[in-house]
């Protein structure tokens, strides 16, 4: 094949073209920073769902009123999963002449699949271990004290006399909201043969299945399809809300990092392309006079551009795997055990080669395919060459790319919208401060010193160069300073938001007369930021007046959904960690009920503000308009509704107090009497999700450090392609007015002074740009409220960054001043 | 090659080149400004022509023209018999292929490649099957088969053009243009590569076109126009 010879013959002295290797090395930039980035978040977000899969105790559950079907357990081990039954129910236990009631798990010899069932020995040490072998039992702390039991001593549960075989530290599945204290684990057939689980028992089963990704998938299709009625699915990514809300931002922080990184190579690779396709122009005019077709022309080009670019996605797939394996291997300590030794997942990293030549061609293609209307006379006149520039519709190619690019990372059409139009008012605001700067340079150039009347005219004197540059560099500016100043920033914020003192217990079914007595207790045992709120339980039963089982609903899951049990309150102010996003708070009194919802219930149902939703709450009915919709950030831990009414309306009806506390770490123990004093109250514990919730917040900061190496890198290619771009016409014409008599401070200066100010535009677009990108996310995408724009080290960075930009400029120029003008002048 | 009109197009008593009223125009930031007007040109297979003229006379755009490298404001050229008119931008390109040969003032060697790669180029567009003996044999003629493997950065400015006429002659082609062949050549040089350029041109029997200021190296063409404000004048020689 003749085309593929002559580029690749062509290709052993391009290569030495800077433009071709900034061009390739973008390329290789940005499958690695993706692809690492990818890599990495795959491998991390399995491992989280594996650390995530510790709390339930399996991969995928379900939780059902009635015992499952065997086929549930059949499908699953044909389908080489391992399998874990229990059950938990509520049971009265007896010692010593004293009874407490416990929320008993019952397990089977294999239970707990993923995670920890710890065990404190007699002699203090905690160890793992599996549900306790058949006539013993394992009591947490709290049911230690409530009983006055040791180890080794016996107690009664379910009519069975059963050994204290240790004392219970921890057990998956005990942070959802549904468990309550003091608790006890037992051997599942124990509980059979007590009979504690027959017809008519209060009892929960769970079927626990762990096994490889894709069996649990196919277990996962099946189970939904043949789920019984009273039934649910429980998996690890809905075990809490507020993890997900974490495992969300943690993802997106992530992919935007490395999205800017591809984005900044676009940009090199746009402007390498421009000053490539330059350089061809002359051997395309000479290929086309003696007679080479378009299509020879134009493949030969493909080709030599290709070739390298294959191979470099090719090394830049190896390289991201590599260095996604040592950035997990460097945050292993952060996972736990099970998840240290998750596959290397390899689909990411070819995504992102997949990605990273789309970025090539989109960004490059437009310079390249202008070679096409290069004239065979060019070979004679090189003007002929670009007379008769207009528009071309390619030149929306990158953009479109860029747009493309930003959906796929963030998944987000909206985000990606808003992000291209931050970028775009990046380079439409330095273009109009590069415009203002050349229109004062025109004007106020005479009464400048003459060597910086030569540098400023210089912008002017290059002005479609001066303004591509500028606009390249601002960007690149832009996004470094989101990296390397806003993003830490953001990080910051967001680990604020979970401060030490963040509540880490709820207690629940607190009874009006006990309010003050619960405050008061807590508060003795050391108990800070008590918050609590009237929660009502009760159900939906009508939207605009008609029946919630008649409503067009989407799927059988709304429709259960919205015929379960809810838990509402009402408040007179907005509660913390909500926002108003529709409609208005609640009037003072109003004479009809009015309704809060948070934004979620309005998309799962389709509601829209004015609606009027029917509730039963005991046996009051309640015909409810809504007038505002709230998002509520889950993430935060604080006591927090889907539904709120107004409280004149809710006050009346029949409620008990739900309230959130932070209890030091250690305290914890002291409740034993706190509950021992207010036996009807439930004390959940939400410790160890907060422990994760801080775990990915530290997994994603070490994490964007390493995808901010790599923007840095993509930052100085740009610079590097913008600098090159205008090498050759600089280079000429230093040596020129060198040969006219300019001293070599003359040029130094004049050099200073056109970089100085490129720098200084591209900074003051970079500082404002990337503060208001950073306002932006922090408002919209992360949701993290009280972030303000990290003014002081943005001022100094954007400052540094101008400065760099002035003295690399400067130290391009040094070649060219030490070499003979002569030696210049014959190049 | 695909193009059937394109038979051999050895014809008696029809003239090779055959340019009939031309005239080019652009569009100068002072208006319309004519660099060639009317300008018609008869060239025989085998002559050797040379168009002379003060610079920015109209004689690199009118060998343009004549190559089919440019098409004319109004009137038209035609190469063997076929209408350069009549053909698109590919169809111009394949009978350059087939007919043409160039050599340029400033070489337009592809830095990319070495002399060798450079010769075998109109070969390998062509598709010629021995394209590597053909490139050795022609590089031998003009004596540079020592320096195959060099790239053009590593040639004197007389080898590359050494270099340019072996791959204006490597594919025999029936016509070779010339623009200011010694132009960018010094006094040693510049009747070395002439000498070259005629030896070969009798060799290969080429019909000869050259655009020169040099009156000595136009001396040495059978007939001589001189373009004068965009007009054509014979010379007798």
């Amino acid at each position: 094949m003749i085309v593929p010879n002559l580029a690749l013959r062509a290709l052993r002295r391009e290569w030495r073209l800077p433009e071709l290797r900034t061009l390739i090395a973008a390329l290789l930039l940005s499958v690695i920073a993706l692809g690492a980035v990818g890599t990495l978040a795959a491998r991390v977000q399995r491992a989280v769902l594996m650390s995530a899969a510790e709390l339930i105790g399996g991969d995928l559950g379900i939780d059902a009123a009635r015992p499952l079907p065997p086929d549930f357990v059949q499908q699953a081990r044909a389908l080489g999963l391992r399998t874990s039954k229990l059950a938990s129910f509520p049971s009265v236990a007896f010692a010593h002449d004293r009874s407490q009631l416990l929320s008993v798990t019952a397990g089977d010899a294999a239970w707990p699949l993923r995670g920890k069932l710890l065990i404190a020995g007699r002699d203090g040490r905690s160890v793992a271990s599996h549900a306790p072998h058949t006539g013993s039992v394992y009591l947490d702390h709290r049911a230690l004290v409530a009983l006055q039991l040791k180890p080794g001593e016996r107690v009664q549960v379910g009519g069975m006399n059963l050994v204290v075989a240790g004392e219970l530290e921890q057990q998956p599945g005990s942070s959802g909201l549904i468990s309550l204290a003091p608790r006890a684990v037992m051997a599942l057939t124990d509980a059979e043969s007590a009979g504690l689980l027959g017809t008519g028992s209060r009892a929960h089963h769970q079927l626990l299945v762990a096994g490889d990704v894709s069996a649990v998938a196919a277990w996962r299709t099946w189970a939904t399809a043949h789920l019984p009625n009273d039934a649910h699915l429980i998996t690890p990514q809905e075990v809490q809300q507020r993890l997900a809300v974490a495992f969300d931002r943690a993802g997106t922080f992530l992919r935007l990092a490395a999205l800017l990184a591809a984005l900044l190579a676009g940009i090199a690779v746009a402007l390498s392309a421009q000053r490539y396709a330059r350089r061809k122009t002359d051997e395309i005019a000479l290929l086309r006079a003696i007679g080479a077709s378009s299509r020879y022309t134009f493949g030969n080009l493909a080709w030599s551009l290709a070739v390298p670019a294959l191979l470099a996605a090719l090394v830049g797939v190896g390289i991201a795997l590599g260095l996604a394996s040592i950035a997990f291997a460097y945050a292993h300590g952060l996972l736990p055990p099970s998840a240290r030794n998750t596959p290397l997942p390899i689909g990411p990293a070819f995504a992102a080669a997949g990605v990273g030549l789309a970025v090539l061609i989109g960004f490059a293609l437009p310079p390249l395919a202008r070679l096409k209307s290069v004239p065979p006379i060019a070979v004679f006149r090189r003007s002929a060459a670009t007379t008769g520039r207009r528009f071309d519709v390619l030149y929306a190619l990158p953009v479109l790319v860029a747009i493309g690019l930003i959906a796929l990372e963030t998944g987000s059409w909206k985000l990606a919208g808003v992000l291209a139009a931050c970028l775009a008012g990046a380079a439409v605001f330095t273009l109009v401060v590069t415009l203002a700067i050349m229109w004062l340079v025109r004007r106020y150039v005479a009464r400048l010193h003459p060597a910086l009347r030569l540098g400023a005219s210089a912008l002017t004197r290059r002005r479609a160069l001066s303004l591509v540059q500028s606009c390249a560099i601002a960007l690149g500016m832009t996004a470094l300073l989101l990296l390397a100043v806003v993003a830490p920033a953001l990080l910051d914020n967001w680990r604020q938001e979970l401060p030490p003192d963040t509540p880490n217990w709820f207690v629940v079914n607190v009874q009006a007369a006990q309010r003050d007595g619960v405050r008061d207790a807590l508060a003795r045992l050391g108990a800070t930021r008590y918050n609590e709120m009237p929660v009502a339980v009760g159900k939906l039963v009508t939207v605009n007046g008609v029946d919630v089982e008649n409503q067009p609903f989407r799927g059988h899951d709304v429709k259960r959904d919205a015929s379960q049990q809810l838990r509402l309150s009402w408040s007179p102010t907005l509660p913390p960690a909500n926002r108003m996003i529709a409609g208005h708070w609640f009037t003072a009194d109003p004479r009809t009920p009015q309704v809060s919802l948070d934004v979620a219930w309005i998309h799962r149902f389709d509601l829209k503000l004015g609606d009027t939703l029917g509730f039963l709450i005991g046996n009051q009915h309640i015909e409810a308009r809504l007038t505002s919709i709230r998002e509520v950030d889950w993430s935060r831990f604080n006591v927090n509704f889907f539904v709120l009414l107004d409280p004149a309306h809710g006050q009346t009806l029949p409620h008990t107090w739900i309230a959130s506390f932070h209890l030091p770490p250690g305290h914890a123990r002291a409740l034993a009497a706190f509950s021992r004093d207010y036996p009807n109250l439930s004390l959940i514990d939400v410790d160890e999700l907060l422990d994760r919730a801080r775990q990915i917040v530290d997994q994603v900061t070490a994490a964007a450090r390493w995808v901010l190496g790599f923007s840095l890198l993509a930052g100085a290619l740009v610079l590097a392609a913008a600098l090159t771009m205008s090498a050759a016409e600089r280079r000429h014409e230093a040596a020129l007015l060198r040969t006219l008599g300019a001293r070599r401070a003359q040029l130094r200066m004049a050099a200073l002074c056109e970089f100085g100010l490129l720098g200084a535009i591209s900074g003051l677009t970079a500082l404002l740009a990337s503060a208001a990108a950073g306002a932006w996310l922090a408002h919209s995408v992360f949701r993290i409220r009280a972030f303000a724009p990290p003014w002081p080290p943005l001022i100094v960075a954007a400052a540094v960054a101008a400065v760099v930009v002035a003295m690399l400029g400067l130290v391009g120029t040094r070649r060219v001043l030490r070499t003979s003008p002569l030696r210049l002048l014959r190049r | 090659m695909d193009d059937s009109r394109m038979d051999d197009g050895n014809r008696t008593g029809m003239a090779l080149i055959s340019a009939q009223g031309l005239s080019k125009h652009v569009e100068g930031p002072t208006g319309r400004l004519d660099i060639l007007d009317d300008v018609s040109l008869e060239v025989n297979a085998g002559e050797t022509v040379a168009i002379t003229g003060a610079s920015g006379s109209g004689k690199t755009t009118l060998l343009g023209l004549l190559a089919g490298l440019d098409l004319p404001s109004t009137g038209g050229v035609s190469l063997d018999g076929h209408a350069l008119n009549a053909l698109d931008e590919e169809g111009r390109a394949r009978l350059r292929l087939r007919l043409v040969g160039f050599v340029f003032q400033s070489f337009h060697l592809l830095p990319g490649l070495t002399a060798e790669e450079n010769v075998l180029l109109p070969l390998e567009l062509d598709g010629t099957p021995d394209a590597t003996t053909r490139a050795g044999a022609a590089l031998d003629a003009v004596g540079l088969t020592e320096r195959a493997a060099h790239f053009p950065f590593q040639l004197s400015g007389g080898e590359q053009q050494r270099v340019a006429i072996a791959r204006a002659f490597v594919h025999a082609p029936r016509i070779l243009f010339a623009d200011e062949p010694t132009g960018n050549l010094d006094h040693h040089s510049r009747d070395a590569i002439a000498n070259l350029l005629f030896a070969l041109n009798r060799e290969h029997r080429t019909t000869l076109v050259l655009v020169t200021h040099d009156p000595a190296l136009a001396a040495r063409c059978a007939r001589v126009h001189d373009l004068v404000d965009g007009h054509l004048q014979a010379h007798a020689q």
